[in-house]
């Protein structure tokens, strides 16, 4: 490790670098502060900007969009008890009820501390975790990489919605999505119907903007437009944090950190599990449960640290095995391969200094995050109230910008509506789209490790059982499908009882 | 005008269809993959001397789809037979006509833009069209709003080179 370590900073701490962290830690922030703008939207947004950059910059920009998305939901979450990104919620318990009591700049300040350890405790997870688990990726073969695969999407499908069933469906059309194009084994073209361009197959980023952002602001028809305004002068307290409550952080930052951390290595799941889990825990270990909900530190603490650390624990099996721990790191895949950098243990011994770069960027990703938190956040409190009227046509015009950039033709930014028209019919039918996206990013790897492994077995489904680590990802379907539908049952029987 | 808009509005409001939303997700799905199926033999090439084809993934995956289709249209019937309660959705129409409205504003700016071959005309028109959607009377927002659109396009031609 420590060979890669003095040649990856020397390609980390560029002016260049450094402008990108701080340009995405900003708009992340910004995006994530605007209740109704998530993270996901803003990376798929300012993806292409990303094509024309080499890797490091690329990803760093993109890392800080991701890690600054986590402390900017909470700042709307404080302020006007509204959440701007769904995993911001558990932050609001307390965070908003102590801005009540007139410690707004505490709670942000709490926040933003708690943000940042749970970050830096996450990116050296990644940092010592990542190369073990790449050298045990390296022993695994094709029909072992088909089962990985199939780990991936069947817990995704499982945690995606309320019904297993519907998000395998939906996986299965994300999958087919991904077989449209140039067979990868023959070249022959495959659902192209006619069409030339098709054979190229579909874009990840284009089909995104239509799945995820264009179709957000579809979903405008379904409420008014409101006025959310924040006075920040009301931000008048000095944002002094006692000494007790600094010591009173520290168990529930490290608490949370190891959720995030833990919560975030398996794929499908996210900061939002990991903050409420974290609040939970946090709570039922707390000295003060009385104060959870009415404005405490240990709440915000838990809460935030928990879902920022879940940042760099995603990038693990992505970096590692290919496999993205939730929707936003898989739409940063398609950055590191359009740079020739494919997941695996290559990654780490032929591209080791570019890989690490990446892993310390993290850290000071969190690090710029905590002084722009620092010196921003009135302005950060001042976007939470920019009108919806405003804001939705440049989403609007950035998407369909985004979507022509991709391929410089207008084909693209058909293709971004259609799948926008998609994405609305299957919002109407409760389908989760988050399933789709992975099976448009799993598509490719997953067919082609099945091919491969059929053609070493002369078409024999026997190679699927034929080592250790097939039947371990075998049991662990088995148990990640169990305990999903064990959760379900209990779900629905706790409904069935309030009822 | 404005009040002639706001009883279609509150008349539409009052307007909603309930759908059995598992029942329509199994049948949907289920002839969605029964038509991929049948269309395979003309949209996947293959070789004979392959062992493994281009068809055998994709066929896998329609064969899932309609399985959990089954599953989940079993399931309800299930349901229905027992006199148990199903699963609905409720569409609301005034949602849905408000939502053809603003695909309507994003097709006819796709279509500007590349009619014109400028951009920039889409985006304008998309700015001043969403707006209006919102009935939007404060001209310091159309301001801003344009200015924005025609900034964007600006940086994407100018700074980033994307000729459009």
């Amino acid at each position: 490790m420590l060979q890669h370590i003095i040649p990856a900073s020397g390609l980390l701490f560029t002016l260049q670098n450094i402008l990108w962290i701080n340009i995405g830690v900003f708009i992340g922030a910004v995006f994530a502060a605007i209740p109704g703008l998530t993270v996901i939207l803003c990376v798929i947004l300012f993806l292409p900007v990303t094509y024309s950059m080499s890797a490091i910059p690329g990803m760093m920009f993109l890392l800080g969009i991701y890690c600054a998305g986590g402390y900017g939901g909470s700042v709307s979450a404080i302020l006007i008890n509204t959440p701007g990104t769904p995993h911001a919620a558990a932050t609001m318990l307390d965070g908003h009820p102590m801005s009540k009591q007139g410690r707004t700049k505490a709670a942000l300040k709490i926040a933003l501390y708690a943000s940042t350890f749970g970050g830096i405790f996450s990116a050296l997870a990644l940092l010592f975790l990542g190369p073990q688990v790449a050298k045990l990726a390296a022993q695994l073969g094709t029909p072992e990489y088909f089962m990985v695969c199939l780990f991936g999407l069947t817990i995704i499908a499982g945690v995606s919605g309320k019904s297993m069933i519907r998000g395998i469906i939906a996986a299965c059309l994300g999958l087919l999505i991904s077989c449209i194009g140039s067979d990868p084994m023959t070249s022959y073209d495959r659902f192209t119907f006619g069409i030339n361009r098709l054979y190229l197959g579909l874009d990840l980023a284009v089909c995104l903007i239509g799945l995820f952002a264009l179709v957000e602001i579809v979903s405008r028809a379904e409420d008014q437009p409101q006025e959310m305004h924040m006075d920040t002068r009301k931000m008048k307290d000095d944002g002094t944090i006692t000494k007790d409550e600094y010591k009173r952080m520290v168990r529930p930052a490290l608490l949370g950190s190891l959720i995030g951390v833990m919560v975030g290595i398996i794929p499908g799941t996210g900061a939002s599990e990991a903050s409420w889990f974290s609040y939970s825990q946090a709570k039922n270990m707390s000295k003060h449960k009385e104060e959870f909900g009415n404005g405490s530190v240990e709440g915000i603490a838990a809460a935030e640290s928990a879902n920022n650390a879940v940042t760099g624990a995603t990038l693990i099996p992505l970096l590692t095995l290919g496999i993205p721990g939730d929707g936003t790191v898989a739409i940063m895949l398609s950055a590191l391969m359009i740079n020739g950098l494919n997941p695996g243990l290559s990654l780490f011994t032929t591209q080791g200094d570019i890989m690490y770069a990446i892993m310390l960027g993290l850290i000071l990703v969190n690090v710029f995050m905590f002084i722009q938190g620092k010196l921003l956040t009135p302005l950060f409190a001042k976007v939470v109230s920019i009108p919806q009227e405003i804001l939705t046509p440049i989403i609007v015009i950035f998407c369909f910008a985004g979507a022509y950039s991709v391929n410089k033709n207008y084909f693209d930014v058909a293709v971004a509506l259609v799948f926008c028209v998609l994405a609305w019919i299957l919002r109407k039918l409760d389908m989760p789209p988050v399933p789709i996206l992975l099976g448009l990013v799993l598509g490719r790897m997953t067919e082609t490790n099945f091919r491969r492994a059929l053609l070493i077995s002369n078409g024999s489904p026997k190679i699927f059982v034929s080592s250790v680590y097939c039947w371990a990802f075998i049991a662990l379907i088995v148990l990640a499908v169990g305990t999903i539908i064990r959760g379900k049952i209990h779900d629905r029987k706790a409904q069935e009882k309030e009822e | 005008m404005k009040d002639k808009m706001d009883r279609i509005s509150a008349r539409l409001r009052e307007k909603q269809i309930r759908i059995p939303v598992d029942l329509t997700v199994g049948v949907v799905f289920f002839l969605v993959a029964a038509a991929v199926l049948l269309l395979m033999p003309s949209q996947v090439a293959i070789s004979e001397r392959d062992v493994v084809n281009g068809r055998a993934f994709p066929t896998l995956l329609m064969w899932v789809m309609m399985i959990c289709c089954a599953l989940l249209v079993g399931k309800e019937i299930y349901k229905i037979i027992k006199k148990r309660p199903i699963a609905y959705k409720t569409i609301n129409l005034l949602v849905e006509v408000k939502a053809l409205i603003i695909m309507a504003i994003l097709v006819i700016t796709y279509l500007l833009a590349r009619t014109t071959d400028l951009f920039v005309v889409g985006a304008v028109f998309c700015a001043v069209a969403f707006l209006l959607y919102f009935r939007c009377k404060k001209p310091l927002y159309y301001v801003i709003t344009v200015g924005m659109a025609v900034g964007i396009w600006a940086v994407f031609r100018f700074l980033l080179n994307v000729h459009f």
